[in-house]
């Protein structure tokens, strides 16, 4: 049977990190290494890989100064071991997200390189890894090595429900999860409302359910975030608020 | 943004939508409005002087347990915005009629998804 080679701790840390907050990282790094649904456990590590290599890409550097990224050709300074649309899809994520455009996802899909949920789940581990390098920096520690790949096989079972409704990718609306798919987790103890964030990801229901689960112990559960009349964190709801609104202000970002 | 709405009609703080931009000469309406959005905005660049003192701000003023926070707060984000992103997903008719005057305000609109 496979094993976890790596668990990241934060025991080092120079400040106490909460350990529900760890525990979520944990995790999450533990899912990084693991085979997902469409891909096996080392080019989910190599995805994680090449998302930190993009910082230093020429390529993104170039195209992130231009006016439009989709007018500099090139190609882009990588690890070699991913494919080029793979490659493409980490770097302008990681590089230059306010500008995707369904133009671009639709030409990365219709090239034939990868799947819609090849797609969505290159984009959440790209997303994890940023969201635990980012932990990192804020708070003053390197980011951790990342994690030796487990082996296994791939799940590639496709949600029967995903329909294009509403985003660039199918999603799954409440109304449309199986009951395996409700077990699992997907969208908690969320009510007939599932706010479209939640449902970005749910193509490949693990990572919509493994990204919630970070996002939830570093930020809030859904019930927490709306209890104005509580804190539960060590900053208030205003606060909180405010830094989410100034990051995604320089995300260029309106959601 | 939504949210910060209606923690401000809640707590009755009259807040300045403009610290999202990164104004908060004055009193924006929340505490400490000035170190966070100091601290923030170090994390997103890559001068490391100025994250450090950042963060040395924050604990000292507010505490270690608020650097934690804050982290997790701009961890979240700074994935979370590549998530609505790369899918493209359109904000909700709720969240967009409660925050159209604001948006509109504070010129964001240019920020929509790229449906082209």
């Amino acid at each position: 049977m496979a094993t976890i080679v790596n668990e990241l701790s934060y025991g080092d840390a120079p400040v106490k990190i909460r350990a529900d907050l760890a525990g979520a990282h944990a995790r999450a790094w533990r899912r990084l290494a693991e085979p997902g649904v469409w891909f096996d456990g080392a080019t989910r590590v190599a995805i994680a890989a090449e998302t930190r290599n993009a910082a230093s890409c020429k390529l993104c550097a170039e195209r992130k100064d231009a006016l439009s990224p989709y007018n500099v050709p090139g190609e882009h300074d990588s690890l070699g071991d991913l494919p080029d649309g793979a490659l493409e899809t980490i770097h302008r994520i990681a590089t230059d997200p306010g500008r995707l455009m369904q133009s671009w996802v639709h030409g990365l899909l219709d090239d034939g390189g990868m799947s819609d949920a090849e797609y969505v789940e290159t984009g959440g581990v790209v997303v994890t890894i940023i969201a635990i390098d980012t932990f990192a920096r804020s708070v003053g520690i390197e980011p951790p090595a990342l994690p030796n790949p487990v082996a296994g096989e791939p799940s590639r079972v496709r949600p029967a429900g995903a329909k294009l409704t509403g985003a660039w990718v199918p999603w799954v609306a409440p109304e449309d999860r199986t009951q395996t798919e409700i077990d699992q987790g997907l969208y908690g103890e969320g009510g007939p409302f599932i706010a479209h964030i939640r449902r970005a990801l749910s193509l490949v229901p693990a990572e919509a359910i493994g990204f919630f689960d970070l996002v939830e112990n570093q930020y809030l559960p859904g019930r927490e975030m709306r209890n104005f009349g509580e804190e539960y964190r060590a900053i208030t709801h205003s606060q909180i608020e405010l830094i989410a609104g100034r990051i995604s202000a320089l995300n260029q970002c309106l959601y | 943004m939504q949210l910060l709405r209606e923690s401000s009609r809640h707590s009755g703080n009259d807040i300045d939508f403009n610290a999202i931009l990164g104004e908060t000469d004055g009193d924006v309406g929340i505490p400490h409005a000035d170190i966070l959005v100091e601290f923030t905005e170090a994390v997103w660049g890559d001068d490391d002087t100025r994250l450090m003192t950042a963060r040395k701000e924050i604990v000292g003023v507010m505490g270690e347990d608020a650097l934690v926070d804050a982290s997790g707060i701009t961890a979240t984000f700074n994935a979370i915005d590549r998530v609505a992103d790369l899918t493209g997903i359109p904000l909700e008719d709720s969240k967009a009629e409660d925050t159209a005057d604001l948006r509109e305000e504070l010129g964001i609109n240019v920020f929509e998804t790229g449906n082209a």
